[in-house]
């Protein structure tokens, strides 16, 4: 999948309070990224920085207040059929795109089923209204299918509530896979579970990623999750892509300011040292400041910073940054 | 491993037989202490019924000896079961609830008040039901509609017509429908319940009985199709359009259609049918002033006529029918409800 | 007491956010200060007396002398209507001033103690609830048609008026309790009662309010019901007693009167009409889900 320049925010406009009205929140501002065929990418960044608005962006799926301010996210189908999700209306990506091409796991999976319908029907009508089946045929293929995921079939009969929140959580996944799409984009699939519960679900997308040859993407603001299990990887910071590379060179050979903070306030096995956590907070997304994003709490801050926006360079081969102290043009102006 | 909730299966019928007991007793509670209260209030009545009857049996019978005048009041007193200490008579009245025989009424005197009563029943339960599932059906489907299309103009529209209509009292339409349908324009009756004397069941009497019901249940359907009922179940959709079980079926690009019926149809019906309960309870007690504007001969009218001659028995006999069906309905709600709604259990 | 100032002084704040924010509300509140204006402010400079008969020329048709008529029993219907919004108002005011307050009374003991005191007053509000709230007023005007008067018709109506209040205030109280803010004030160990008034207060007093207007608008609805049946205050004016008149004694649509039950039936649906859009324009405010 190609992401290019997207650009995505919400329109706040609260009644009464007048203040927040016309208001605009940057939350994805210009990202772009490639993701190849069968590999694990992760994005990672602080709560609120964008992650789920990316994810939503990408995926087409536009609520009431989230806008389209442009760019394009362009995916490829098994066979090499292209879709750009931000030119295709909600009625085609329904029909063509979504769960056959690409499927998507919300942040909060924990009230996403329909407290009326038994699991099984959760998946037959998916077998039903994208593949076409009977509803007899389509509850022996749910069956078989949660059989082979590993899901206990009795959970087949019962209601969402009946469910534990691990196996609610590991239905949504089988969902989300069950019509094995290309690509599939899982907004912290784990972080409301123990850890037990966590291992399950995530071992479950990384198995199935691996069988089917397709692409996951892995929001988490866990960089343990990222170090486990993701091929590549993108730091997030208020809106923008700071850096992306492979999962190896971001934890061992960090480039932007703010991922090596990340990775130093990582707690690492023997080292006894205190960590200093970055200074600050992220900043607030209805006025994001100038330049860079990060220059008000960067500890190598230059006066461009402020002035002027670094743009995405490959530093080392396959390894990107946004960041000016690795800029040639780095003659201090003025 | 499915964490789903097995309680052994003695536990789980220990704690719904005591479910259905506590609700069982909760409900004949009410009932009694609601028949009870209702009863001492309609006691303190300053009709005297007997004195009623005795001036009609007189002037018919033109019977003027004090004696035998004085003979019959305590004959009355005593058939009516009023003679005793107050505490008698209610004794007695508790006993004639038990067989719902609750004496003769006063108002077609010497005719068992609960005869007069189920005579008019079919009345008005016919005007009820009909138009509570009317009501019901056409509201939740004009709600849910006008919900999911909520930015559409049609639903402002009929947004608009429900906040006018819901908030006026039924017998208000009455009025209103009686001074445009009957006065202005003419076409259909001022009242009564048929203008035919019918000799036995024919077509022509059903059309006219219907003929005479269109503006009384029109009163009744209006207020509520376009009112409560499309009102709370267009609240209902938007709040389930609103649940994440909703938005992700979207996401996972299931057609409209099929959303509209499996995921929010199906939430909003469960709580509706609550409310469905609780208003086929209601229908025994009549839409009284719905048949007093419209002469219809319904059971309102003889509670009517019964708290203007005193008529206790009559008014009793309403009363608790009413009451019975109120409370049977929640009690039937309680019980039923979580066997409907997988969401809810017995508590 | 302090209290009290407080809680009025967050009403009113309320009354104008609410009126800036709310279009409904807006539409509502503004008819119905027409209203109230006509009954309250207008309605004492009648130039005769409403309550006489014969007093003016009979069953004139609204002209430029008698704006809406006047009626069979010689009164001017305008002026009347002025009276009759009054006193309509009058009564439902004190209803909703007795029955949402016990039925904010007992639902918030009901809410905070639980337990028995619970399941009693839950009993009591049942109960009052399965009684056909009509057919017992009929019974119990009847039974006090003597000492019926704008104030005790008002009061009476309360007796069937307070249940609903009771139980929405009930499991408001209950859904509120649940909330951690209420554990945290009882364990940093406020008594029960200041935990009452300082905590839940605030978020019961707007429903309590919304409670009120919608008990006013049962109260008018129940007195125009009862005077239709002639058991309403007959010799004073009523919009209901003004109906009972023009249907019972006039025949005033048989007989082509038809302005004198029109004024009436008209004030009445404003009536109903404003108080509902003030109720729900407070809902929306308190319950933003059905805002859009
Ligand atoms: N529905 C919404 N309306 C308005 N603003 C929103 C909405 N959802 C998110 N935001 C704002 O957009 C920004 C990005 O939110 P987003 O949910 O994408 O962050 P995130 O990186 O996923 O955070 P988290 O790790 O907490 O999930 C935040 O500042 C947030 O406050
Ligand atoms: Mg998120």
């Amino acid at each position: 999948m190609i992401v290019e320049g997207l650009k995505a925010g919400y329109k706040l406009q609260t009644i009464g309070s007048s203040e927040e009205v016309g208001v605009y929140v940057d939350a994805v501002s210009g990202v772009s990224f490639t993701l190849y065929r069968n590999e694990v990418f992760g994005i990672a960044g602080e709560s609120g920085c964008g992650k789920s608005t990316l994810i939503k962006a990408v995926y087409g799926y536009y609520e009431p207040s989230l806008v389209l301010r442009g760019g394009s996210a362009r995916i490829y189908g098994a066979k090499g059929e292209e879709f750009d999700t931000t030119r295709m209306d909600r009625g085609l990506l329904e029909k063509r795109v979504w769960w056959k091409h690409m499927s998507y796991i919300p942040q909060s999976s924990m009230n996403v089923l329909n407290p009326t319908m038994r699991i099984r029907d959760h998946f037959a009508e998916i077998l039903r209204i994208h593949v076409g089946m009977k509803k007899g045929e389509a509850y022996q293929e749910a069956r078989k299918y949660l059989e082979e995921v590993g899901l206990p079939v009795d959970a087949l009969s019962a209601f969402p509530h009946q469910l534990s929140g691990g196996m609610r959580q590991r239905v949504v996944i089988a969902l989300a896979i069950l019509l094995e799409p290309s690509l599939i984009l899982a907004d912290e699939p784990s972080s409301a579970l123990d850890v037990i519960n966590q291992k399950v679900a995530l071992t479950l997308l990384r198995e199935k990623q691996e069988a089917l040859k397709n692409t996951l993407v892995i929001v988490s603001h866990d960089m343990g999750v990222h170090g486990v299990l993701t091929h590549r990887m993108a730091i997030m910071y208020a809106g923008k892509i700071v850096e992306i590379g492979r999962t190896a060179d971001i934890f061992w050979k960090p480039l932007h300011p703010y991922t090596k903070a990340l990775i130093e306030s990582l707690p690492r096995l023997g080292d006894k040292s205190k960590r200093v956590g970055l200074s600050g907070s992220p900043p607030d997304l209805k006025k994001p400041p100038d330049g860079c994003r990060f220059h008000p709490r960067c500890p190598y801050a230059m006066l461009i910073c402020s002035r002027a926006e670094p743009s995405l360079r490959e530093i080392k081969e396959g390894h990107y940054t946004a960041c000016w102290l690795y800029s040639e043009a780095v003659g201090e102006p003025r | 491993m499915p964490n789903r909730e097995k309680p052994s299966m003695v536990k789980g019928l220990k704690q719904l037989l005591k479910y259905i007991a506590t609700r069982t007793a909760a409900y004949l509670a009410t009932i009694f202490t609601g028949v009870t209260l209702t009863y001492i209030v309609v006691k303190a009545m300053p009709v005297d019924a007997v004195e009623n009857i005795l001036f009609n049996i007189i002037s018919v019978t033109a019977v003027y000896d004090p004696a035998s005048i004085e003979l019959l009041r305590r004959n009355l007193y005593e058939i009516l079961g009023m003679g005793g200490s107050p505490v008698e008579s209610y004794l007695i009245f508790i006993r004639r609830v038990f067989t719902f025989d609750f004496g003769p009424s006063i108002i077609a005197y010497p005719t068992p008040a609960s005869e007069i009563v189920f005579n008019r029943l079919p009345w008005t339960v016919g005007l009820l039901l009909t138009s509570t599932l009317t009501v019901w059906v056409t509201g939740n489907l004009l709600g849910v509609i006008a919900g999911y299309f909520r930015d559409r103009r049609f639903a402002k529209v009929l947004e608009s017509v429900a906040i006018t209509l819901y908030p006026i009292p039924y017998y208000i339409m009455a009025l209103i429908l009686i001074f445009l349908f009957a006065y202005l324009l003419r076409i259909f009756p001022l009242g009564g319940g048929i203008s035919i004397i019918p000799e036995k069941l024919n077509l022509e009497v059903i059309l006219n009985i219907l003929w005479h019901s269109i503006l009384p249940a029109a009163s009744l359907i209006l207020p509520g199709a376009l009112g409560w009922s499309f009102l709370s179940s267009r609240t209902l959709t938007m709040q389930t359009l609103a649940e994440d079980y909703t938005r992700y079926a979207e996401a996972r690009g299931l057609p409209r259609s099929h959303i509209l019926k499996r995921y929010i149809l199906r939430n909003i019906l469960l709580p509706q049918t609550t409310v469905l309960a609780l208003s086929l309870g209601g229908i025994f007690g009549g839409a009284l002033l719905t048949e007093i504007v419209f002469t219809y001969p319904g059971v309102g009218q003889i509670a009517y006529r019964a708290i203007f001659s005193g008529d206790v028995y009559t008014l009793m006999a309403v009363l608790f029918l009413s009451i019975i069906g109120t409370a049977t309905g929640t009690y039937l709600l309680d019980l039923l409800y979580p066997l409907i709604d997988p969401r809810v259990r017995y508590r | 007491m302090g209290t009290v100032t407080e809680s009025l002084r967050r009403m009113g704040k309320l009354l104008i956010t609410l009126y800036m924010g709310n279009l409904k509300f807006r539409i509502g509140f503004t008819i119905l200060s027409i209203l109230v204006i006509l009954g309250f402010a207008v309605s004492p400079f009648s130039p005769t007396n409403t309550r006489s008969w014969y007093i003016v020329p009979r069953d004139r048709p609204p002209s430029y002398e008698y704006p809406l008529g006047t009626s069979s029993m010689g009164r001017d219907i305008l002026w009347e209507l002025c009276a009759s919004i009054r006193n309509s108002l009058t009564i439902a005011f004190v209803t909703a001033m007795i029955a949402s307050h016990i039925g904010l009374f007992l639902g918030f003991i009901a809410g905070i103690r639980g337990g028995v005191i619970d399941r009693i007053l839950m009993f009591i509000t049942d109960t009052f609830i399965i009684i056909p709230g009509l057919p017992l007023l009929m019974v119990v005007t009847t039974v006090l048609k003597r000492y019926l008067t704008i104030p005790t018709l008002g009061m009476l109506i309360s007796i069937v008026s307070w249940p609903w209040p009771s139980r929405q205030v009930r499991s408001m109280v209950l859904s509120l309790r649940e909330r951690t803010f209420i554990h945290t004030a009882k364990l940093s160990g406020m008594g029960t009662f200041r935990v009452i008034v300082q905590e839940l207060m605030p978020y019961v007093l707007g429903w309590h309010l919304i409670n009120f207007t919608n008990t006013i608008l049962f109260s008018i609805g129940t007195e125009s019901g009862l005077a239709i049946l002639g058991l309403s205050i007959l010799d004073d004016n009523t919009l209901g007693v003004m109906i009972y008149w023009a249907l019972n004694w006039g025949y005033a649509l048989f007989r082509g009167i038809w302005w004198w039950l029109a004024a009436p039936v008209a004030t009445l649906v404003l009536v109903f009409i404003s108080f509902y859009l003030v109720s729900i324009g407070m809902t929306e405010f308190m319950h933003p889900i059905a805002r859009r």
